[in-house]
């Protein structure tokens, strides 16, 4: 279990983080939704230890991250950033990059290292292009390629900063079975998404971000229902019962509809 | 689209599985130019005559010419060659910045200014030039370096910063040269760059930090891909990104200030070859990096037989022949930046 008690903390003196509190269970998928700098990102980049906090705590299975060196919190925490750096190596290079935490010197691949390399671009889609330069895919191509490569990573806990960006319609959805298969697995998955229909459908808990702070933790449909997202992203949630689908209003154009 | 991106996919495979061959056939570019770079000068020498020099030792013409001319010459380039463009290849990539190269962000100019200075101090003290060059190679990158991340530059202004620091660099060596007109003899080879002056005796202290400059590197080859992925992924995969950043920024100095403190400042070694071998065999560093040594070693020997061959019996600095070919490739790869920003 990830744990974060009492968080504050950002950049420089700058604080983003307000008193942090959550806990997220083994087996989860989590949605981190929020308004644009709320601190979604900096939260993401403190629970894999990128960011030192200013005070508070993180604990994973009751330890603190602070206190683990860099190979043993990679082997248990992965995390995707929002924009990656496009090195110019191959989708299999860059996949094989996710043993690293595992590799002693000569930072050779075993036959296993091997095969959970093929295993995670089979998983992520990406397969058909192994030896193809990274540089030269479409942003999607790029996108699942560092997908598999958090895959090869097999840690515990993956935190993912905006996954479906440059993702299709089908690609997005193929990524939240990837999530829900990580889930079954017992992995923990949080997630950042701008994506609200997606984040309310997918994830077990949505975990609602205003100001630097957390407002509620709840499961999905409750997060909707009581009015949480409403508060932190200023819309209107309706939820579809024939069709199991959330529909979005701004709360603006809804009020003006009503007058 | 598919097909396109599979057809690039299969001429990747035929590099991947063609590494070994490639590295062999550079390997042989370097025998044969480390050759002609004995063999040809103003007096040309057949691979016999040159057999029957070595054999023969420092007694005859031949001998004397072999040993003490063009043994050293080869020997220098081959040097030199390798270390400037793998330290070129180690700063693109921890700076990320493929405009980036030893020459470019004033890490020559350091190790060259730190050279004469040495040499103004301490006249008799040869063999603590590579360390006084080290220093300045040292300073330059890590000035460099601070500026990019303390002002989150962007890649071209990092270069611009670095020809910033270059020219203090160079008005720092004029200002020596001025102060103490008798500091280097044939300081403006040095300034330029050329195999003219050089002795084994100079390149005794230096091999020996080029060689374990290479090493380091190979070994830090997996770590050299990782950390060109970018600082946020490379430590959520497990590296220890300042040690090892710090680790081969020292490496990368040592290589081109060892370079430096035999040849002078040699500019565009450190730019052109990461590119050409990048190109020819890929970017993964476990490849890349000695297809850098051993390129960078022939392109050099190859250039320095120009540089006494084109005018022979007179002679031309090796600097002047590197910088014609490597001023249209930097403004090359300059164009092809500007021409990829304007298509996004």
């Amino acid at each position: 279990m990830l744990e974060i008690c009492q968080l504050c903390g950002g950049y420089g003196r700058k604080e983003v983080l307000k008193n942090i509190n959550a806990a997220f269970s083994h087996g989860t998928i989590t949605s981190v939704i929020g308004r644009n700098g709320c601190g979604k990102s900096t939260l993401l980049q403190m629970c894999c230890g990128l960011l030192k906090p200013a005070s508070g705590r993180i604990l994973l299975d009751g330890r603190d991250i602070s206190e683990m060196k860099h190979i043993e919190l990679a082997r248990k925490v992965s995390y995707m950033e929002q924009v990656h750096t496009v090195g110019n190596i191959t989708v299999r290079s860059l996949v094989s990059h996710g043993r690293f935490p595992y590799l002693g010197y000569p930072r050779r691949l075993t036959e296993y290292d091997r095969h959970i390399v093929e295993d995670s671009m089979r998983r992520a889609g990406i397969y058909d292009f192994a030896e193809s330069s990274i540089a030269e895919l479409s942003g999607g191509q790029q996108q699942r390629a560092y997908i598999a490569m958090l895959l090869a990573q097999d840690a515990d806990v993956l935190l993912l900063d905006e996954p479906s960006t440059y993702l299709d319609i089908s690609s997005q959805l193929e990524l939240m079975r990837i999530a829900a298969e990580l889930k079954l697995s017992g992995k923990t998955v949080i997630m950042v998404l701008h994506d609200l229909n997606m984040a309310l459908s997918y994830s077990d808990i949505t975990l609602v971000m205003k100001d630097g702070g957390v407002i509620a933790a709840l499961p999905s449909a409750e997060a909707a229902e009581r009015g949480f997202i409403q508060e932190a992203l200023g819309v209107s949630v309706f939820y579809d019962e024939k069709t199991g689908h959330y529909f979005f209003g701004k709360d603006e154009i809804h009020e003006k509809s009503n007058t | 689209m598919r097909n396109g991106v599979t057809r690039i996919s299969s001429s990747r495979t035929f590099y991947t599985q063609n590494n070994g061959l490639i590295l062999l056939g550079m390997a042989g570019l370097v025998m044969i130019s480390a050759l002609a770079g004995i063999c040809l000068g103003s007096v040309q020498l057949s691979p016999a005559e040159v057999f029957n020099a070595i054999m023969s030792g420092e007694s005859t013409p031949n001998g004397r010419i072999v040993y003490c001319i063009r043994l050293p010459r080869v020997l220098g380039s081959l040097l030199a060659g390798s270390a400037l463009a793998l330290s070129g290849a180690i700063i693109q990539a921890v700076l990320g910045n493929p405009l980036a190269s030893p020459g470019v962000i004033g890490v020559n100019a350091g190790a060259g200014f730190f050279t004469v200075l040495c040499s103004a101090l301490f006249p008799a003290a040869v063999s603590w030039l590579p360390a006084a060059a080290f220093l300045g190679a040292f300073a330059a990158v890590a000035a460099v370096y601070l500026i990019a991340r303390k002002t989150g530059a962007s890649k071209m202004t990092i270069v611009l910063a670095g020809v910033a620091i270059s020219s203090l660099f160079s008005a720092g060596t004029d200002t020596i040269t001025e102060l103490f007109p008798e500091t280097l003899s044939g300081i403006n080879s040095f300034k330029i760059g050329g195999m003219n002056n050089v002795t084994l005796e100079k390149l005794t202290p230096a091999w020996l930090i080029i060689a374990v400059g290479i090493t380091a590197a190979l070994l830090m080859s997996h770590e050299i891909d990782l950390i060109s992925l970018g600082d946020k992924t490379a430590f959520t995969l497990g590296m220890n990104v300042r040690a090892v950043r710090l680790a081969l920024l020292i490496t990368a100095a040592a290589l081109a200030g060892a370079a430096v403190s035999f040849t002078g400042v040699l500019g565009f070694v450190g730019l052109i070859i990461p590119h050409i071998c990048g190109r020819i065999i890929g970017f993964d560093s476990r490849v890349k990096l000695p297809a850098c040594v051993l390129c960078g070693a022939a392109f050099v020997t190859l250039c320095d037989i120009i540089s006494r061959t084109l005018f022979s019996p007179s002679e031309i600095s090796l600097g002047i022949v590197i910088s014609y070919i490597g001023v249209p490739f930097f403004i090359y790869l300059l164009l092809k930046k500007r021409g990829g920003k304007h298509r996004a």
